[in-house]
């Protein structure tokens, strides 16, 4: 069953223009979540990357890797991730491939390497019309929400 | 045999501490010697399970802290 918007705001604590996954299509278990992001043509990030030559960002699409990976993580640590914890970013390993602009299609797909309780580890590839445009390792921690 | 092994984890961890496989002594403490952080010591787990497709229960994690504790724990695994 695909994850629409309103359910992944009910697991990610990004929201607009920071959320950078449209739909989940694709679940296996706790091993793999396939997302997808629509890159629209009026993109506040492409009026300066770049004025006449609109390319997505590469940390952008990590950010959407990220993501894809909290998803990823949630279907693992449901009862944490209730909990909406605070995740952060801690290791990146990535390759950029090919660049992304306007109009296309993110696919995003996540496999687990190792979840644990306070930590993860996720291989990541993004897509576009099945060319792999970036790939990425991720290692991320995951803490409890502090009280302000 | 046994000398190979210690060699193999040697470099395991070197790769991801950054630390020279010669400076990494058997008994060295991963958190308080090599500055290992938590989401190091997952990694070092990850590419352990992965070389030697074994799992790690989570509750062990916490209690393999050295290169002479990932051999031990290892024999134990046999």
């Amino acid at each position: 069953m695909n994850w629409d918007k309103e359910k992944i705001k009910s697991i990610l604590p990004h929201r607009e223009p920071f959320l950078f996954i449209d739909e989940v299509i694709e679940i296996e278990g706790t091993e793999r979540v396939v997302a997808v992001k629509n890159i629209k043509n009026n993109e506040s990030f492409f009026e300066g990357h770049f004025p006449g030559r609109p390319v997505m960002p590469g940390v952008l699409i990590i950010e959407a890797m990220a993501q894809t990976s909290i998803i990823l993580y949630s279907l693992s640590k449901p009862e944490i991730a209730k909990a909406h914890p605070n995740y952060y970013l801690g290791k990146v390993k990535a390759e950029f491939i090919s660049p992304v602009y306007p109009g296309n299609k993110l696919i995003v797909e996540t496999n687990s390497v190792k979840i644990l309780d306070y930590a993860a580890i996720i291989d990541a590839i993004a897509k576009v019309n099945d060319k792999i445009v970036a790939k990425a390792n991720l290692v991320f921690g995951i803490k409890p929400r502090e009280i302000l | 045999m046994a000398n190979n092994f210690e060699e193999e984890i040697k470099k395991l961890v070197s790769d991801i501490t950054e630390v020279p496989p010669e400076k990494l002594k058997p008994d060295a403490d991963f958190f308080k010697d090599l500055g290992v952080d938590s989401l190091k010591a997952i990694e070092i787990v990850a590419a352990f399970e992965k070389k030697y497709r074994v799992i790690i229960p989570e509750k062990d994690i916490p209690n393999i802290r050295s290169i002479r504790q990932i051999i031990e724990y290892t024999k134990n695994l046999k």
